[in-house]
């Protein structure tokens, strides 16, 4: 079977439907997207673009997989957790599976006003797996002033909301709020079920298929917000760009002027994460903690050790460090300077 | 004061009467919150000079972190 007819007969059911077509295939065949965060929503996204045929699909996560994931991150499984992928290299090993045609790039690193830039760069359309306010207010930024569509999606507890954002069509996130405060609501304080991320991640993908298919017409104008438990559903009208909003009106993008922290709380996780260190040799500081230590796991993206003290160390190949088991910074300063060094 | 809150009949004490003071009677000050009264998407900063009205319709969504 020649190349052009596989084609043919794997997205025949997506071709079949008129609003696509052929015309529309090809072009999700030559777009590329981006996804940031491969959790929850990420994993749904990413499972849905590459079945659908979206050429390239960028993947950016900083995290690996662990078995409270497995309730609803739908594309990993034991074996991930078992092997502490990173959550992004166990995506792509999935998805190469399901689609191999597709240009799959795993990015395993930390979204920062540093390199937010260039991970959005050159793809046609940005869509948000994130789990928390201060990396989509930096996407919704680096967005806005490279003029990429953002497809904003957020799931906790049975709630769920998704917005389509077009720079100089639509308001942006931060058109409507200003605060990054959760109020606590996270996964890990809260929880979360999976049919609400499979269905807020699904809003996300099919506004994605409109788009790159080029039925701009078809967007859902709307602010889209959900309570699948208490059966409740309301959808706002966008609007327009606010004229003092920082983004659309003062073209100012806060978030990509921002000092990258150094230390940064995983919220509601109890982890710690530590920037800004020297890339890590894994291999040789296994050697030099494993006296010190136990439960060793080591693969080719990081080291995650249990220390004496209780708390879980894990050193990023890229230099990064979490500590899981505290959420006070000193704390983790400490057992750094412990076990690290400075 | 009442107000239709989400859909539902909600009594609140009022004294400035503006929605500010009604989303901080709620708890939802400085929360990732948008407003929508009559049609009318209302941001946190035009909460303290937009007065409410009794039986007015107020859309209170408040945005979803996780993920």
């Amino acid at each position: 079977m020649g190349k052009e007819s596989g084609l043919k007969e794997r997205y025949s059911r997506q071709m079949l439907f008129a609003p696509i077509g052929e015309e529309g295939q090809r072009k999700l065949l030559e777009s590329t997207v981006c996804i940031i965060g491969m959790g929850a929503l990420g994993t749904v996204l990413a499972n849905h673009m590459v079945r659908s045929g979206v050429g390239r699909v960028r993947m950016v996560d900083r995290d690996y997989v662990e078995p409270s994931n497995l309730q609803r991150q739908m594309l990993f499984d034991e074996a991930d957790a078992a092997e502490a992928l990173p959550k992004v290299v166990a995506a792509r090993n999935k998805l190469q599976r399901i689609n191999s045609e597709i240009e799959l790039e795993a990015v395993f690193t930390d979204v920062t006003p540093a390199n937010v830039l260039e991970l959005i760069q050159d793809v046609d359309l940005v869509l948000d797996g994130t789990d928390n306010f201060q990396t989509r207010f930096l996407l919704n930024d680096a967005c806005f002033s490279k003029r990429v569509p953002f497809v904003y999606g957020g799931a906790v507890s049975s709630r769920g909301m998704s917005a389509v954002f077009i720079p100089g069509v639509t308001p942006c996130l931060r058109c409507f709020i200003q605060s990054a405060d959760a109020g606590g609501q996270t996964c890990d304080t809260v929880g979360v079920i999976s049919p609400i991320v499979d269905i807020v991640a699904s809003y996300q993908a099919v506004e994605a298929l409109k788009y790159l298919s080029g039925a701009a017409e078809a967007r859902r104008d709307s602010l889209l917000t959900l309570d699948i438990w208490h059966n409740q559903y309301y959808a706002m009208k966008l609007g327009k760009p606010r004229e003092a909003c920082p983004c659309c009106g003062l073209k100012q993008y806060p978030a990509l002027r921002e000092e990258e922290a150094t230390l940064l709380s995983l919220c509601g996780r109890d982890s710690i994460q530590i920037s800004g260190h020297e890339p890590f040799d894994l291999a040789l500081w296994h050697q030099r903690l494993s006296p010190a230590v136990r439960n060793t796991k080591v693969n080719d993206y990081l080291l995650r050790a249990t220390l004496p003290e209780g708390e879980r160390l894990v050193l990023f190949a890229d230099g990064r460090l979490l500590v899981q088991g505290t959420d006070d910074p000193a704390r983790a300063k400490t057992l750094v300077a412990r076990y690290i060094g400075s | 004061m009442e107000l239709i809150i989400n859909g539902s009949k909600r009594e609140l004490q009022l004294e400035s009467r503006t929605l500010a003071e009604v989303i901080d009677k709620l708890g939802l000050s400085g929360k990732p919150v948008v407003a929508e009264v009559d049609g009318e998407v209302l941001v946190a900063e035009q909460w303290p000079a937009f007065a409410v009205m009794p039986g007015m319709k107020i859309e209170l969504v408040h945005f979803v972190g996780g993920g």
